[in-house]
């Protein structure tokens, strides 16, 4: 009998420390786990890479520290595809809180190939291979807008220059320039881009959400809305094995460095929930 | 006239909402830019404003009645006011007037936000993990037919998402795959046609007057 209510009763600080130890243990190791690519990560893949030279790829960065350990690793591994292929970016946020972490994002993979540059055209320089067109509330504004002209929506950037006076801008006027818009986010912000964006200016759309998010936007990825859908962890992983396995990145690859994680933490909770379900039907069946 | 004055304002920029859709014509499109790139952006200025003054108001009066948990209001008084004169006079990474750096010691708005907001975000999303873990445990239980159904698919997804789904067998990520793209697919356009139906009428008994309970007060 006490064994019984034992399963059914473990504290719940036992659950925690074996949630911590699973979880931290493997991250501390940081050895990268090898993933299959899904097809629908390689047909966004697909869509960044065929972007042609006088066409931009815009960047929604959509999420804040909450959503980094899923969202991050794609926001990188798509600045990285697009800035080795010379794909021309846009990035931008509807909400303030990502800021920072868009910010940080196009910062840190700028340095990245800054670094290694030879020359002026090798470098990634602000202005004529990306621009950060900052915030522009409510969201609705510049989804709708930038159909008609993004430097109307976005008179300056994030950093207060006017947009009209940077050389990449002078040739990018609205959507129909815009060859891909990839929307990173854990809300319900891609689903505005299909109703307000595609559906009025037919620009492309694509996706990265949290997994746990997934399940409402496999629907658009099933009727072609979007070009493309990263879906968690799992699916910035396959992102950056593409960017190392055909354009040679070897970076830091942070959603395949955590996937260990993510596996034994699943495992831990598939456990727990066998151990709690067993104790039920055990102490059930005694009742009987 | 303290009712209608609003009713009338709904009705019309509603039908202008609905008919920049329909109507392709410059005089058409004109108007909804200037509507979206004046008046909108004016009006979410103003709500901006009122948001972060009910907010300060409110914590001023927890204070002054000190109010269960009133000290913490102080915390987000003090941040509020020290993040926004940050943010308004030191600019990007400290490119504003205001200097935001003493020596190597940076506080600039990008260094605050680096600091300060991810780790603590992180931290209270982090958390959930826990609960989810203890909460599944205690009441993810095969109770019934659906609950059993339910409780098999979430394993095949959970395993189906990380490598070791891979190993166990190819076909698991496929088949994982597939309950995304398939059954789930038909569930959630279900409620996403019922949700917009849902969205389409009660847009229109708001433009059209039918339903006024935003207005407040009860009639």
């Amino acid at each position: 009998m006490k064994f019984i209510e034992r399963l059914t009763t473990i504290d719940r600080r036992i659950i925690y420390i074996i949630l911590v130890i699973v979880v931290v243990i493997p991250l501390i190791s940081r050895s990268p786990e090898r993933v299959r690519v899904m097809l629908p990560v390689e047909k966004l893949y697909n869509a960044v890479d065929t972007i042609p030279k006088d066409k931009v790829l815009i960047i929604d960065f959509e999420y804040a520290p909450q959503d980094m350990p899923e969202l991050e690793p794609m926001g990188f591994a798509l600045l990285r595809h697009a800035f080795e292929k010379r794909i021309k970016v846009l990035a931008l946020c509807l909400f303030v809180q990502p800021l920072g972490l868009a910010q940080k994002a196009l910062t840190q993979v700028t340095e990245e190939f800054n670094s290694v540059a030879q020359s002026n055209a090798d470098s990634i320089i602000y202005g004529r291979d990306y621009v950060f067109l900052g915030w522009q509330p409510p969201p609705l504004i510049p989804i709708i807008g930038m159909g008609t002209s993004i430097t109307n929506v976005y008179p300056s950037d994030y950093y207060g220059n006017k947009t009209d006076t940077l050389p990449l801008m002078k040739h990018i006027k609205n959507y129909n320039d815009v060859a891909l818009l990839v929307s990173l986010c854990a809300g319900s912000i891609p689903r505005s881009w299909i109703a307000y964006a595609q559906n009025r200016f037919g620009v492309a759309v694509a996706a990265g959400v949290t997994a746990v998010s997934a399940a409402d936007f496999y629907q658009y990825y099933q009727t072609g809305q979007f070009t493309g859908l990263m879906t968690g962890m799992k699916g910035a992983a396959e992102y950056e094995e593409l960017v190392e396995t055909r354009l040679g990145i070897k970076k830091s690859r942070k959603a395949s460095e955590a996937l260990p994680s993510l596996t034994y933490g699943h495992l831990v909770m598939i456990a727990f929930i066998i151990i709690g379900n067993v104790g039920y039907f055990m102490q059930r069946r005694r009742r009987k | 006239m303290k009712r209608t004055f609003p009713l009338i304002l709904v009705f019309i920029f509603g039908i202008i909402g609905i008919i920049t859709f329909i109507i392709p014509h410059p005089i058409v499109q004109n108007l909804d830019e200037s509507i979206r790139n004046d008046i909108l952006k004016i009006l979410v200025a103003f709500a901006l404003v009122l948001g972060l003054g009910s907010l300060l108001k409110v914590h001023m009066d927890k204070i002054k009645r000190k109010r269960e948990n009133w000290k913490y209001s102080w915390i987000l008084i003090i941040s509020f006011l020290v993040s926004s004169i940050i943010g308004l006079f030191g600019g990007v990474e400290g490119a504003g007037p205001l200097r935001t750096s003493i020596g190597s010691f940076h506080f600039d708005i990008q260094t605050l936000y680096e600091n300060i907001f991810m780790p603590l975000g992180a931290t209270m999303f982090a958390l959930l993990a826990f609960y989810m873990a203890s909460a599944s445990y205690r009441a993810f239980r095969a109770r019934s037919y659906e609950a059993t159904l339910l409780l098999i698919t979430a394993f095949i997804i959970m395993i189906g998402i990380i490598p070791l789904g891979e190993k166990i067998s190819p076909h698991l990520p496929s088949f994982a795959q597939w309950i995304m793209t398939v059954p789930n697919v038909a569930g959630q356009r279900g409620i996403l046609l019922g949700v917009a139906l849902g969205i389409i009428a009660t847009s229109l008994k708001i433009i059209l007057g039918i339903e006024r309970s935003w207005l407040g007060g009860g009639e």
